[in-house]
């Protein structure tokens, strides 16, 4: 006996095609479990996360800028991203490898669903790079003393980045079957986009420079947050639009050519191009002004606050700080005599920011009487630099007139800018160019540097060493002596009873 | 079984048909494309740069060397009377003298004034290979998997990447030509090349009671 089917059975095709896509995310879930507990992914993970702790570990003490925290966040998660590109590649070549590409055919899932999935796959590793990029910049949010704004397009760079490095591993597994292709292809561009990207290209201005992942800047100085001028949200913008593409891409050559498939990819090209002819573009005319007008006449952008007997000016970013500043002012001030000691001084926040990112410049000595320079960062040897520079003016009148500086006034300055600190040798070392307490060196400051002699250092290791009871009633006693121009080193020892050394001062 | 010479002519025809021949030229191509960019770009680039590509074409071809003992038939020739540590070696015996020339051909691609030390960057070259060497050979001994190179590549990467962010200056592994560091790196890479070659002996027998280290298959 045999039976004829009349009729094929009525196919569900809504109920069908839920299950599949149900059957998409259960796959997507279960690829993205394993991918995260794969060794590699694992061991980058923890790499990055050590990395973040090691990068953050003195952010209490270095008074962060939160603009250039967050541009700090994206060479970590390259580290991840690494071992997700090669991971996500392994997985979806698994079945090849096990040769179970065969069974897939009687599955209802077809192939290019289960490509979907597992461009799905890499989206958890992207949200846990997230997670860790949001901890860092938190990190150095909670800081004391952090000043600044951060920007949601430098901070997606990161997780963007692992997005991109798991679809680009899907692709390329779709695209060379070979098992070995994404390794390879991995150390080729790597190491050619270094040589290429280290031999000549113009820094500013070039469109293929934003085309990688992440870039990093030629200065490493801290500037006010609307003076960058970096495409941050374009750039975010062209990497979620390629990320999407390949994904796509990938999609589309499984044999997903339904019409929905290719709008999207269409849609997440232009996406893509927008952003990179977005980034593309020069920096702005109304931020090059900014940055001319910030460097060669802060005075119309800043806010200014008064602190007991001086004036704080400063970018509005910074204007939290001022309160830090005032109270090393004050330190310096409390140890000079005369009219110093009462001076009324302006401090000025000053940058070059003529060249944004790309070059360093330095900033001129002021040639306004009693105006003292700080810069943009804190913390750590900049506040004995500080301390030099408002010494420095204390004595001389003005920073333009340090740049001839060269008899025992510099032991005045040096003592006044040392001697109210609690550990004045570590920071004396730390304001020296050598890093030494002993011999001739260079006294670094926020606009130009001061030089010491051998001698001067000596007698300034005595003051320091002697303390401030005994060497400050001294210098208040012989202030106008101390600070008359062309002192000898010797006679300013004697003043303040130390030890006078033999020799003549030598400027170099 | 005796290894004699007439059983080595015999197994080196089918060795040679055996050797993941793809693996390895596509290794040896991105590390000769690598050396030969200064060439086709016509770039002024200095030592460093130099060094940089050669590490990075180093890194390519130990890639490739990592599939080096995958074998398909593994579970078919474990029965074979030769022993695995033969067939091991004459792998290796048949890879070597390529991979001398392709060093060569590396070496003097990378234009001569902007050429490291020869000698030195040779043996960092050569502990690398050897490495990879090692870690497939005791892949094969560890574990029962026909086919680990793409693993091991992938674990390799990883670990070279992390260990040129992650390693002390000082022991100058990745040091640069005339850094201080170059003369006590190269002792180190001398102490790796040692020890690679001590793990590779000891992976080559065939183990006499199956203790299998398992590992989640991907």
């Amino acid at each position: 006996m045999s039976a004829v089917l009349e009729k094929a059975p009525p196919a569900e095709r809504a109920d069908e095609q839920r299950r599949s896509w149900a059957a998409v995310l259960a796959l997507a879930l279960f690829e993205a479990r394993k991918l995260l507990l794969r060794l590699p992914v694992l061991f980058m993970f923890v790499l990055y996360a050590a990395w973040i702790g090691w990068t953050m570990r003195d952010a209490w003490t270095t008074y962060p800028a939160l603009q250039d925290v967050d541009r700090a966040t994206q060479t970590g998660p390259l580290l991840p991203a690494l071992a997700v590109l090669l991971c996500a590649n392994q997985a979806v070549l698994r079945s090849r490898r096990q040769d179970t590409d065969r069974h897939f055919d009687v599955l209802v899932l077809e192939p290019w669903r289960r490509t979907v999935a597992f461009a799905l796959s890499v989206v958890p590793a992207a949200a846990l790079t997230a997670l860790l990029v949001a901890a860092q910049f938190t990190w150095g949010v909670l800081a004391p003393g952090s000043v600044g704004h951060g920007s949601v397009g430098e901070l997606l760079v990161g997780p963007l980045t692992v997005l991109l490095a798991g679809t680009a591993g899907v692709l390329l597994a779709r695209v060379v079957r070979s098992p070995f292709a994404a390794p390879m292809l991995l150390v080729l561009a790597f190491f050619s986009t270094l040589f290429l990207g280290a031999v000549p290209g113009g820094s500013d201005g070039s469109a293929t420079r934003w085309l990688v992942p992440v870039i990093g800047d030629a200065s490493s100085k801290t500037l006010p947050s609307d003076l960058l001028g970096r495409p941050a949200a374009w750039h975010a913008l062209y990497l979620f639009g390629l990320a999407l593409t390949l994904a796509l891409a990938a999609v589309l050559v499984n044999g997903g050519r339904t019409k929905t498939v290719a709008a999207a990819l269409v849609v997440t090209v232009g996406l893509g191009a927008w952003g990179a002819v977005g980034q593309a573009a020069k920096v702005s005319k109304a931020t090059t002004d900014a940055r001319v007008l910030a460097t060669l006449n802060p005075a119309k952008v800043q806010s200014c606050a008064r602190h007991g007997n001086s004036t704080y000016c400063a970018f509005p970013e910074w204007m939290p700080r001022t309160g830090t500043w005032a109270k090393v002012t004050d330190n310096v001030q409390s140890l000079a005599g005369g009219t110093a000691a009462e001076e009324k001084l302006l401090v000025r926040q000053r940058v070059e920011a003529r060249y944004g990112m790309d070059g360093d410049g330095a900033i001129e000595p002021s040639t306004v009487p009693y105006q003292v320079t700080v810069g943009t960062r804190w913390g750590g040897s900049r506040v004995p630099e500080f301390a030099a520079a408002v010494s420095s003016v204390l004595v001389m009148g003005s920073e333009k007139a340090t740049e001839s500086l060269c008899d025992g006034r510099m032991v005045t300055i040096m003592w006044l800018a040392l001697g109210w600190q609690s550990d004045p040798l570590t920071q004396l070392r730390a304001v020296r160019l050598d890093d030494g307490i002993s011999g001739s060196a260079i006294v670094l400051s926020p606009t130009n540097p001061m030089s010491m002699t051998a001698e001067q250092t000596t007698v300034v290791r005595e003051l320091l060493a002697a303390g401030q009871n005994t060497v400050t009633p001294k210098v208040k006693a012989h202030w106008a002596e101390l600070t008359a121009p062309k002192v000898t080193t010797a006679k300013v020892a004697e003043l303040l009873g130390v030890k006078a050394p033999t020799g003549a001062d030598k400027c170099e | 079984m005796r290894v004699t010479t007439g059983l080595l002519g015999q197994l080196a025809r089918p060795v040679l048909r055996a050797l993941p021949r793809r693996a390895l030229g596509a290794g040896a191509a991105a590390g000769l494309l690598l050396a030969a960019l200064p060439r086709l770009t016509s770039a002024d680039f200095d030592p460093r740069s130099a060094m940089l590509l050669l590490r990075g074409s180093v890194l390519a071809f130990t890639l490739g060397l990592t599939f080096l003992l995958d074998d398909p038939a593994r579970q078919v020739t474990a029965a074979v009377p030769t022993r695995r540590m033969v067939r091991t070696a004459l792998r290796t015996a048949l890879v070597a003298p390529l991979a001398a020339l392709w060093w060569t051909a590396v070496v003097l691609l990378i234009p001569a004034q902007a050429r490291p030390p020869v000698g030195d960057i040779t043996l960092e070259a050569a502990a690398a290979a050897l490495v990879a060497l090692a870690a497939s050979a005791a892949a094969i001994r560890l574990t029962d998997e026909a086919e680990p190179g793409q693993r091991l590549a992938i674990a390799l990467l990883a670990t070279s990447m992390a260990a040129a962010l992650l390693l002390p200056q000082e022991w100058g592994l990745f040091a640069m030509p005339k850094d201080k560091w170059w003369a006590a790196g190269h002792d180190h890479w001398a102490f790796v090349l040692a020890g690679a070659v001590l793990v590779w002996a000891a992976s080559g027998p065939e183990p006499v009671r199956r203790r299998r280290l398992k590992l989640t298959p991907s």
